[in-house]
């Protein structure tokens, strides 16, 4: 059955070189095939790079950024408030996608778009503004410099109104560091990958959205009652009181005691003092209110406010569990103050706070090593813990300071400058891993090794099944695992939606193709809708080979492979390195590719047609 | 009992489910600018989530202010009669809270009718921080943080059947004496 509903068939088109703004319509086969969000990026990105002969600067005027929700972005189901980022990485160079929370997504279908692209350069510093049909573009040279909060307050002055959505960059990402983020609702980011580079390097400060009009939905009611059921679940799920309370700052214990978490550049799996920096002491001392992204229950975020101290009046939205983690546990910080604080810099900043923790970590490590010195560091010392170091460090990033210009571009620059740091950075792909200690669990070293954007546990996240069985567990189930989560994990992406209330709370994934049966009127089974999630994430792995990755990019950080855990519950736990390979000979036989883990051609011969 | 329909800002999370449930409730469309409740955030000073719902005021000034009498008190709820709106959206701008709504789609203001007696926005909150509550229990909690405030907490620890335990008292203004 054929479309009927649930897309307004409009892409936006700018182009911020000659400041002009067109209206691209949707085909339908467009539409079906690649659903919305992350699908719609990867084709867009897919057909912008083949026609340019994939050759493409992610920091020039011809890479492409797709924004774009899903059809399910704003309707009635839990968590339906997720919107893509798609670009050419400026950390990796490959395909990278980054997906932002809070209502931007909604704003933009209500505009009336299902997605907009972005390409060229404007002349000065300048806004996109959105209102309904409308699309302008607006020098604001006066918001250079500008953290994200503060430009977001300026921007909604200057536009006279509240009642807009803001994604905005900041300072880090008008000086083109490598992992700048997007930041919308005064704290939810698009955090990875550097998509706030890439605005930077658009001289486009933010983009503004209002929108009023009705989402499209073919059966309203019929979603209502699929919703309700999932709604109901996840209410009498018994961790989901603990969700509303906690977050993901509930998963800083657990990954102590399980011993995956990132402690002292990745030295050790779990942290003695972790009691100052997990969720209970988060509840006791600083939580002062809730925020979720658009339909959300689960209310993941965390508004945090340091009441006393050196860092008294912090006031942030987080952190989550891989910014506590990786600026806390990962740098020795034991002090929740600190992390707050280091987690609003990055939020204002306007810098990946998983990256930023990783690259501080190694440098604390590279330094203690002595393949840093101290005429490198601006004859300013770091250690672990040290606040101070650290919080002057991150500004010093962001403003490409010193040692900081040199971090600024990311795990490449760090290796250019000091080829010995290779054996402490933890990164794949140039991007850094996130914060789940892959050495104790194969299938997530596996998982992070086959990502078709670097390290990152979006892909696929094993790691608390394989903690679980421990041992009992084959090979072949540890690929299959993996292979599901990056088949299914698309889906969420393209849909629109948040991934949590099926890996937190376990909702069905059936539902989902309800769901979309419903909004679209064009009914589909889950196996439908996961070969075409599948097929998202073949389609950026030929993207990515066709830049230049191979087999040698599937790989393992040095200390993945040569270096035990030192202490904590999985304490000499590290990858073999022959297993390793065999795991990843196995994934690429499973996944149909040859022994170069290049896709076959079919892969490719399908993706040449459906353009829109 | 009268009921009122009130808003607790420390437990919003800002989700905006009140006002999609409220859109499809009143006009069957998924559209969350179509509600009788919006969530307006302010941040990050203060930090503030606040659902924006008629109180259904005795004295209503949207209804002072409307030229053609379409807006009239009922029993213990401000009624709009469409067939009399002239659209002129004057009720909006006179609510002291912002509380009634326009909308381009729309010749008729956005007015709460509280669902008959049951409000969705109540019942689809995931937070209970909207509440349709009896009118005397207005300001409970606000009565009770005002006497926590003068309150000091004391721990006495003990021991009880071997087990360590803690009890917690309140001592009123002993300090001051």
């Amino acid at each position: 059955m054929s479309l009927r509903s649930g897309y307004f068939k409009k892409a936006l088109q700018v182009d911020l070189s000659t400041g002009q703004c067109q209206v691209r319509t949707l085909a339908d086969e467009f539409l079906e095939r690649y659903i919305g969000g992350r699908g719609f990026g990867a084709k867009l990105l897919w057909d912008h790079l083949v026609a340019r002969d994939f050759r493409v600067d992610p920091l020039g005027p011809d890479n492409l950024l797709v924004i774009a929700p899903g059809p399910l972005t704003g309707t009635y189901l839990p968590s339906s408030g997720k919107c893509s980022f798609v670009s050419v990485s400026p950390q990796t160079g490959i395909y990278g996608d980054s997906s932002i929370g809070g209502s931007l997504g909604i704003e933009l279908r209500q505009a009336g778009w299902d997605l907009l692209t972005i390409e060229g350069r404007a002349a000065e510093l300048s806004i996109l503004w959105i209102d309904d049909d409308q699309a302008t573009l607006l020098p604001m040279p006066e918001l250079a410099g500008k953290t994200s909060l503060e430009a977001e307050g300026l921007i909604k002055e200057r536009l006279g109104t509240h009642e807009v959505r803001v994604a905005v960059i900041g300072p880090a990402g008008e000086n083109g560091v490598r992992f700048a983020c997007v930041n919308t609702d005064w704290s939810r980011n698009a955090g990875r990958l550097g998509m706030g580079t890439v605005m930077g390097a658009k001289n486009l400060k933010a983009i503004v959205v209002r929108g009023s009009g009705d989402l499209p939905v073919h059966d309203l009611k019929g979603l209502m009652a699929e919703a309700e059921v999932a709604f109901k679940y996840m209410r009498q799920h018994k961790y989901f009181k603990m969700w509303q309370r906690e977050g993901l700052m509930m998963v800083v214990d657990y990954a102590s005691v399980a011993g995956i978490l990132p402690t002292h550049n990745f030295k050790d799996g779990s942290f003695p003092r972790v009691g100052q920096i997990n969720g209970e002491t988060m509840l006791n001392s600083y939580k002062i209110g809730d925020s979720a992204c658009f339909a959300c229950p689960m209310s993941c975020g965390n508004i945090c406010l340091v009441k006393q101290g050196r860092y008294v009046g912090t006031v942030t939205e987080g952190p989550e569990y891989e910014s506590c983690a990786m600026l806390g546990s990962n740098l020795g910080v034991d002090d929740y103050a600190v992390v707050l604080h280091a987690n609003q810099l990055c939020d204002e900043l306007g810098m990946d706070s998983i990256t930023t923790g990783s690259l501080v970590g190694a440098v604390i490590e590279g330094y203690e090593m002595g393949v840093i010195s101290l005429a490198d560091l601006d004859d300013q010392p770091i250690s672990w813990g040290d606040d101070a170091a650290v919080v002057a460090l991150i500004h010093r990033i962001a403003r490409r300071e010193g040692i900081g210009a040199t971090l600024a571009d990311g795990a490449p620059g760090v290796l250019r400058r000091w080829p010995g740091m290779e054996k402490l950075l933890v990164q794949v792909k140039g991007l850094e891993q996130s914060a789940y200690d892959s050495r104790a669990a194969s299938s997530m070293a596996l998982a992070y090794a086959t990502s078709d954007i670097g390290a990152h546990h979006a892909r696929a996240w094993t790691i608390a099944k394989e903690v679980e069985l421990g041992e009992n567990w084959t090979d072949q189930e540890r690929v299959d695992e993996v292979i599901y989560h990056q088949s299914l994990r698309p889906l969420f992406d393209m849909l629109g939606v948040c991934r949590l209330p099926w890996i937190e709370l376990g909702l069905n994934e059936e539902h989902y193709a309800h769901f979309y049966s419903a909004v679209t009127g064009r009914s589909v089974s889950l196996p439908d809708l996961l070969a075409q999630s599948d097929a998202i994430f073949q389609l950026t792995r030929l993207i990515n080979n066709r830049l230049g990755m191979t087999r040698r990019d599937d790989s393992l950080p040095h200390k993945v492979q040569a270096c035990p855990i030192q202490t904590g519950p999985t304490a000499g736990k590290v990858i073999d390195p022959q297993h390793f390979e065999r795991l990843l000979d196995l994934y690429y036989q499973q996944r149909g590719w040859d022994a170069a883990g290049n896709p076959p051609p079919e892969v490719e011969q399908q993706h040449c047609g459906s353009s829109p | 009992m009268v009921r009122k329909l009130t808003a607790i800002p420390e437990l919003c999370s800002g989700c905006r489910m009140c006002e999609l449930t409220c859109a499809i409730e009143h006009f069957g469309v998924a559209n969350p600018k179509k509600s009788a409740v919006h969530v307006l955030v302010a941040y990050p000073h203060p930090v503030v989530r606040l659902p924006i719902v008629c109180s259904q005021c005795l004295t209503p000034l949207c209804a002072d202010a409307c030229p053609v009498g379409a807006l009239r008190r009922n029993e213990r709820l401000v009624e709009l009669e469409t067939m009399q709106c002239i659209s002129c959206m004057k009720c909006v701008e006179a609510c002291p809270f912002g509380a009634m709504y326009a909308h381009s789609d729309l010749d008729y203001p956005i007015k709460c009718d509280l669902c008959g007696g049951a409000p969705r926005c109540v019942q689809t909150c995931p937070k209970g921080a909207l509440r349709f509550i009896p009118e005397q229990s207005l300001g409970e909690a606000k009565r009770l943080n005002n006497i926590l405030s003068y309150t000091h907490m004391k721990e006495i620890e003990f021991t009880e059947k071997g087990e360590p335990r803690t009890i917690r008292y309140a001592e009123i203004g002993k300090e001051e004496l």
